[in-house]
């Protein structure tokens, strides 16, 4: 099977390249595996990823056109010749590696913890079966980033817009019974940027690849703004 | 005071103006589907009706805001220089007033007594 795959060498290379490698596919082979048989081919090329199961989140790449997880992507479900680009928006460091750090630092600022005024128990704080479900659909993101370097919004704004992914936590910790700064946190969303820069584009929801949907949550947040408003 | 522009107000506004957008063009639509003037003159006397006039007025009203935080958005998206993004605010805002003021006299002159 033909892959074209994106290289740049920041050391050799002044202008990014297309590469073309040939990868004999065998039953089951996941994107990941055709990276590393590239890998085999080639060892100047580099790549993310660790765990090989869709849980650590480190092989985000944008495969013909997609942002995917390179693990838990079949090759045969890909069209050939199956193009392999860094996840669009980001500083490329080398090849399919991307800087995220601005990634992180929007994360960073929607403070992704608890939040308690009362002093803490011996115990743990319990919650009713109904609390903790308000989390499901929101705990499990792996941060891979298929979502935030997948939305126009995050690509023009990457600075001052949080993107879906630090928002989708955002409202995890919102939704989440034991939490106690929900006006801090609501108060710290206003303005023209951090959460109202998404246009409800819904490129987030059409990729993440833990079926999570952003969109829903910025619509959680945007509502819960509004009942703290009048 | 904010330093910042609004960004509750003005999605909150986008939607309710959206709302009511939506349901006087089904409005609109449907008056001159089934009830269409035949004249000039019974154009005016249907603006000249106080509701009418009035559910008009809001419409443009409320049209041009949902267009000022539309177009606010594209260009706090798409336009960085701050210079060129004051200059086409103040552009799109001046020529939305104009647009305002112009329909504001066309119903007033509709609805006057001939």
């Amino acid at each position: 099977m033909k892959f074209s795959i994106f290289r740049f060498n920041p050391d050799t290379d002044t202008t990014p390249r297309m590469q073309e490698y040939e990868v004999e596919v065998s039953r089951g082979m996941m994107l990941r595996d055709a990276l590393m048989e590239i890998k085999r081919q080639d060892e100047s090329f580099s790549f993310r990823h660790s765990c090989g199961e869709g849980v650590c989140g480190s092989d985000g790449v944008n495969a013909n056109g997609r942002n995917v997880l390179g693990c838990i992507t079949q090759v045969a479900d890909l069209k050939e010749p199956i193009v392999v680009r860094p996840m669009p928006g980001r500083p490329v460091i080398r090849d399919l590696v991307v800087d995220m750090s601005q990634f992180y630092q929007q994360y960073r600022a929607v403070k992704p913890y608890l939040i308690r005024k009362d002093s803490l128990p011996e115990q743990e704080i319990l919650q009713s079966p109904e609390q903790r479900d308000k989390l499901d659909g929101l705990y499990e993101c792996i941060m891979c980033g298929c979502c935030s370097t997948s939305c126009p919004s995050f690509w023009w704004n990457p600075d001052k817009f949080h993107g879906p992914q630090a928002l989708l936590q955002a409202w995890r910790f919102l939704a989440d019974s034991r939490d106690q700064a929900t006006d801090e946190r609501l108060d710290a969303l206003e303005g023209p940027y951090k959460l109202f820069r998404c246009h409800t584009i819904m490129n987030c929801v059409d990729v993440c690849p833990k079926n999570l949907n952003p969109t829903k949550a910025i619509g959680h947040i945007k509502e819960l703004m509004l009942k703290h408003a009048i | 005071m904010s330093r910042q522009a609004s960004g509750l107000r003005a999605w909150v506004l986008q939607r309710i103006s959206a709302a009511y957008i939506g349901l006087y063009i089904i409005y609109a639509t449907g008056h001159f589907i089934i009830n269409p003037p035949q004249s000039h003159a019974d154009w005016k006397a249907w603006v000249a009706d106080p509701l009418v006039a009035f559910a008009l007025s809001l419409f443009f009203a409320l049209l041009l805001v949902h267009a000022w935080v539309g177009i606010r958005d594209v260009l706090i998206d798409y336009v960085k220089p701050i210079m060129a993004r004051v200059a086409l605010l103040t552009l799109f805002g001046l020529g939305f007033l104009g647009c305002g003021l112009w329909a504001a006299k066309v119903i007033f002159l509709a609805a006057m007594p001939s």
